[in-house]
């Protein structure tokens, strides 16, 4: 087998749906082990993508791949991989490009949804591609949703304020549709992770609104962003909005447990700075007054010498 | 259309399920793409969720000092390690905290073997401990992660005589080891036994070689003192540290306590509002230390005390040998 | 010009100096390999790393800074006695007077060299100084040591002035030139005049009020280093003037064995009596009845009120270390009690036999309150590796606490050569009175 490389094999996995996708992760260990069981060193690795399509307000979409392999089952991201996206629908097939794997294994690209190939139902299907090198097995994932978008703002009635999200699907030629009886996640972008501060549900209108929650914290004037998020949604895929707004407490608002003694800070406290300087002028100075002591004894001595 | 891209950088494995440290270079340089109808921008909501997710363009985006995330130029930079006096300034505007959720535990070390790793640590030193505490007889034993507590009125930084310890504005206490001379006085000011000293020198001392500073998990140096950092050098690029993203359980959450938030990757809570809700408390709030680690009472357990003995290979499993509990146990 | 009486006086000084016998130098040859070995441990240390040692994470410091506590502590109370009896002239302290400065210098000497054993980074030490922080107990250290190191060494100078002039003046005695020349030197040309009299007086008079001023401070500050910290056992506010008494204590016990193998070898029961035995002894006594109510008061009020961590060391040491407990806190201070405080038991041999005891139970006593503290954090321990559970010293240590012994006693062999061990010019003063002084 050392001696003998079939070269690179190709080896497609199509899997029509996502959440087809987080079934093959659950099995694929088992899969992954097998393989290992039989792979020698010069093999080719298999590899494995995952890849979701998310829409993004002004008419965009975020394709987010993301490849990796696994050895003893943990996974390993490989990175400076091409991954090349496309967009096909009703028989057109468009090439997007191609993206390189960054070092979490992630290749990324963002381009406009409107001239985007559909089928009839209004559907992309987004493919991300792995072609393979001689080391490691090609891969290939879909990804098939329907453009749509969320759109956050802010109203005040009788002095409750509150957050309207309302959400659009948009077909191919100009023919949008509220997207309803749909469930929003909305949350606040934070420094790591988005928190999530409540769901709306979407009506038959595609327009949903809760109150907004006052205990959240925003910058240093009260401005904070709301994100509203559909994930995992069969027939949109990922879609996300946001905007922002002021009604949060400004950060410095909050109160520190602020520590009385401070010695672990740079400079020293006063008192002990003048603690110290008076004793040590003190002693010195005594030994100051020794060692002059001592040097008039020899002077004297040489006096009288002389 | 047609594609056109350009890579000078092979294909390789990331050495680590998660992005070790050398690969943040890597992360900078990123694939360069250049093709028709790819468009090159994140948008602000791109940057805030995702600040690694920087790479559809020459352009990358940074947490800078000032806590804003900016796109520059890849070629300008070449070592992402911040400065020495960078390092001692910490984070402008942000404090950060963490949560250490009991209920969750089970012992399943992940945290310290992440973090060991990250970290260049040899076997013999651990920056996360996982403990087995018991209050008293009566009460219900609990396993008990313990990083360093980032203390606002930290002992160990009160006592250094060279400054080598110091606390940064964003809240963590780190070590220069190129300022360090390995007195120990930190060891015994610090009443959580949180500060390991490297009695030799480590294989693992010498794997990274990078320029040191003390804020990007540099491997230890002979004769100091390291501990756990909350892993700065991840948190400038909007990561969160090692020991919370390597936790099955998803017990750490990690967050900046004035923008009121803590994550564990998966869940994101009100910070305020968690500590409330569950009754959070921070270890040995009498030594007046205060801690910028917060526990979660071990209620409502995910799993029972003994799950935590699952697994664990034989040395670790004599650690707790001494435990009353443990002893308990045997009696019976 | 020096009295006849100084030289007659110093003529039965003369041989010691004048030549070294067999016995003597053998003596320093052991010496002198005691320490050699202490530097091949050094050496070890150095290159492997202080793995070498029995410290680790938890117990970080170890008989290093017990012999640091130590020294520091035996150097503290020849400062005191001999500063306070110059205050107050006791007499009888003449024939005594130069063992105790002996012991102060020596002591001080070889008492930083172990702290800095224990520092992992020695090429760094100068940092200390660089980018020292005044908050650290540690900078308070390094500031007072060596404020007393100087005020040390001015102060056994200022007494050591007129025994060089006289051993400058002594014709009779041979030395090579090269010595003369560096007694004429340290001499400052001191003649006795009436005008030197009364500054060197004056400079003495000050220096001693200095010295045991500054002796206070450094040892506080030394107790310090332990109490500013949180840690049970440590954290106490008495462990300042704990560990002054305790200093001038143990010095006491080895100003009294340092007496007695004088007395013995260099022939010096005509100066050294059975009076000075019992005035040291007595002030032993005092100090052993104080040390006791310290120890007292701080187990006392730890066991009375039993926080969790308290309780957690007072179990180690009624457990672990109960014969080490025993030994420094029971008889290391009934012993000298009974053995001074009653008459019958009142002799030479007796006293110094106690002396040793109290030297090594107080040496027990500092290794009792670093070690057990540091082995009950407030977190249990829980560890696989016996070496980090409980301190358990290496040859290393011990190779290097033998080598500060073999040095002080080296350089108080050599000391005794150069200098005689009696002040002469002291003695030499009062003539009239010498018959009381020896009575
Ligand atoms: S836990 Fe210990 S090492 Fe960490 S900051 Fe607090 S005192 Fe310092
Ligand atoms: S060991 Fe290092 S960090 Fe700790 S107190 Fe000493 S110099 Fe400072």
């Amino acid at each position: 087998m050392n001696q003998y490389n079939p070269g690179p094999m190709k080896k497609v996995i199509t899997i029509r749906f996502f959440w087809l996708t987080s079934l093959l992760f659950l099995i694929s260990p088992i899969l992954s082990a097998q393989n290992e069981a039989e792979t020698e060193e010069n093999e080719p690795v298999d590899t494995y993508l995952s890849f979701i399509a998310t829409y993004t307000s002004n008419d965009t979409v975020v394709l987010t791949a993301h490849l990796f392999i696994r050895r003893e089952r943990i996974p390993v991201d490989l990175q400076n991989a091409p991954i090349s996206f496309t967009a096909s629908g009703d028989g057109q097939q468009l090439t997007i490009g191609e993206v390189f794997t960054d070092s979490t294994g992630k290749a990324r690209c963002l381009i406009p949804t409107t001239s985007l190939p559909r089928d009839k139902e209004g559907m992309v299907t987004y493919t991300a591609d792995f072609s393979g090198t001689d080391n490691y097995f090609s891969a290939s994932e879909v990804f098939i949703s329907k453009p749509a978008a969320l759109d956050v703002s802010f109203y005040e009635e009788d002095s409750i304020k509150y957050i309207r999200v309302s959400g659009i699907q948009t077909g191919s030629e100009g023919d949008d549709a509220p997207i309803a009886n749909e469930t929003v996640l909305l949350f606040v972008p934070t420094l790591f992770a988005p928190m999530p501060v409540g769901e709306i549900y979407l009506e038959e209108d595609g327009v949903g609104s809760m109150e907004f929650p006052m205990t959240l914290i925003g910058d240093s004037v009260g401005t904070i962003m709301i994100i509203a998020r559909i994930d995992e949604n069969d027939l949109f895929g990922y879609v996300k909005g946001g905007s922002s707004c002021n009604w949060a407490i400004p950060k410095h608002f909050l109160k520190q447990d602020k520590p009385t003694r401070e010695l672990w800070t740079p400079v020293a406290p006063l008192w002990m700075i003048i603690t110290l300087l008076i004793l040590l002028a003190g002693v010195w100075g005594h030994y100051v007054y020794a060692v002059v002591q001592l040097i008039k004894i020899k002077q004297s001595a040489k006096k009288e010498s002389a | 259309m047609k594609s056109l891209t350009l890579n000078p950088f092979p294909l390789k494995e990331a050495t680590d399920g998660q992005p070790k440290k050398s690969s943040r270079r890597d992360f900078l340089k990123k694939s360069l793409v250049a093709g028709a109808g790819v468009v090159a921008t994140g948008g602000l909501i791109e940057a805030y969720l995702d600040t690694s997710a920087a790479e559809s363009g020459e352009k990358v985006k940074v947490l800078t000092t000032t806590g804003e995330i900016v796109e520059v130029d890849k070629s300008q930079i070449k070592y992402p390690r911040i400065s020495r006096k960078e390092s001692h300034q910490g984070i402008p505007g942000k404090k950060f905290v963490m949560v250490i959720d009991l209920a969750r535990c089970k012992n399943a070390r992940a945290c310290v073997e992440g973090c060991q790793k990250a970290h260049h640590l040899p076997k013999d030193q651990e920056f996360m401990k996982v403990y087995l505490l018991q209050d008293t007889e009566n009460t219900a034993p609990y396993w008990f992660p313990k990083p360093c507590f980032h203390c606002d009125n930290p002992l160990c930084v009160s006592v250094c005589p060279v400054g080598a310890t110091y606390k940064r504005s964003d809240g963590i206490v780190l070590i220069d080891n190129e300022r360090c001379i390995g007195c120990k006085f930190c060891i015994t000011g610090c009443p959580y036994s949180t500060r390991v000293f490297a009695w030799r020198h480590y294989e693992e001392f010498d794997e990274d070689t990078q320029p040191y500073s003390p804020e990007a998990s540099s491997p230890g140096v002979e004769g100091t003192v390291s501990k756990c950092d909350f892993c700065p050098d991840l948190i400038r690029v909007g990561k969160l540290p090692y020991c919370v993203t390597s936790c099955p359980m998803g017990v750490i959450y990690f967050g900046d306590i004035d923008e009121d938030v803590v994550t564990n990757g998966a869940e994101t809570y009100q910070f305020s509002k968690l500590i409330r809700e569950r009754a959070g408390y921070r270890y040995l709030e009498i030594l007046g230390t205060r801690p910028s680690v917060y526990y979660l009472p071990p209620v409502e357990r995910q799993f029972p005390v003994d799950r935590g003995f699952d697994g664990l290979n034989e040395e670790v499993e004599k650690r707790y040998e001494s435990t009353p509990y443990v002893q308990k146990q045997r009696r019976k | 010009m020096a009295s006849e009486k100084e030289l007659t006086l110093l003529k039965e000084f003369t041989p010691q100096i004048e030549h070294t016998n067999i016995k003597q130098t053998v003596w320093m040859i052991f010496l002198a390999a005691v320490i050699v070995l202490g530097f091949y441990a050094l050496y070890v240390q150095i290159t492997e790393g202080h793995i070498v040692t029995g410290m680790r994470d938890n117990v970080v410091w170890g008989i290093y800074i017990v012999n640091f506590i130590f020294f520091m502590g035996i150097s503290y109370a020849g400062a005191l006695i001999s500063g306070t009896l110059h205050l107050f002239k006791a007499e009888w302290r003449k024939p005594i007077i130069r063992i105790a400065e002996f012991i102060t210098i020596i002591a001080l000497l070889i008492g930083p060299c172990y702290i800095l054993l224990c520092i992992g980074r020695l090429d760094r030490l100068y940092y200390l100084v660089i980018f020292g922080r005044i908050q650290s107990p540690i900078t308070w250290d390094v500031i007072a040591i060596s404020t007393d190191i100087f005020g040390c060494l001015i102060f056994l100078y200022l007494a050591l002035l007129r025994d060089i002039a006289a051993i400058r003046d002594f014709q009779e005695i041979r030395i090579p030139k090269w010595k003369r020349k560096i007694y004429t030197f340290l001499a400052l040309g001191y003649t006795g005049t009436p005008e030197q009299k009364e500054r060197l007086h004056k400079a003495t008079d000050i220096m001693a009020a200095m010295v045991i001023a500054i002796a206070v401070i450094v040892y506080s500050v030394l107790a310090w280093i332990f109490s500013v910290t949180l840690q049970p056992g440590w954290h106490s506010t008495i462990f300042g003037p704990y560990f002054v008494i305790a200093a001038v204590f143990s010095g006491c016990g080895v100003m009294i064995v340092v007496m007695w193998l004088f007395r013995k070898i260099y022939h010096l029961e005509k100066y050294i009596t059975i009076k000075h035995f019992v005035n040291v002894g007595v002030l032993m006594l005092i100090l052993a009845a104080l040390f006791g109510y310290f120890t007292f008061s701080d187990y006392l009020t730890k066991w009375y009120g039993s926080e969790r961590n308290d309780e957690l060391l007072i179990n180690l040491l009624f457990d672990k270390y109960y014969w080490l407990f025993i030994l420094s806190n029971y008889i290391g201070v009934l012993l000298p009690m009974i053995v001074v405080g009653i008459k019958k038991f009142r002799t030479i041999n007796n006293i110094t036999i106690s002396a040793i005891i109290v030297i090594l139970a107080l040496w027990v006593n500092r290794y009792l309150i670093v070690v057990p503290t540091l082995e009950s954090p407030y977190l249990p321990i829980q560890d696989s590796r016996p070496a980090w559970i409980f301190y358990n010293s290496t040859w290393i240590e011990w190779a290097l606490t033998a080598a500060g012994v073999a040095f002080f006693a080296l350089a108080f062999t050599i000391g005794s050569k150069l200098i005689p061990i009696i002040n002469v010019s002291e003695l030499a003063e009062s003539p009239q009175e010498e018959e009381k002084i020896l009575e």
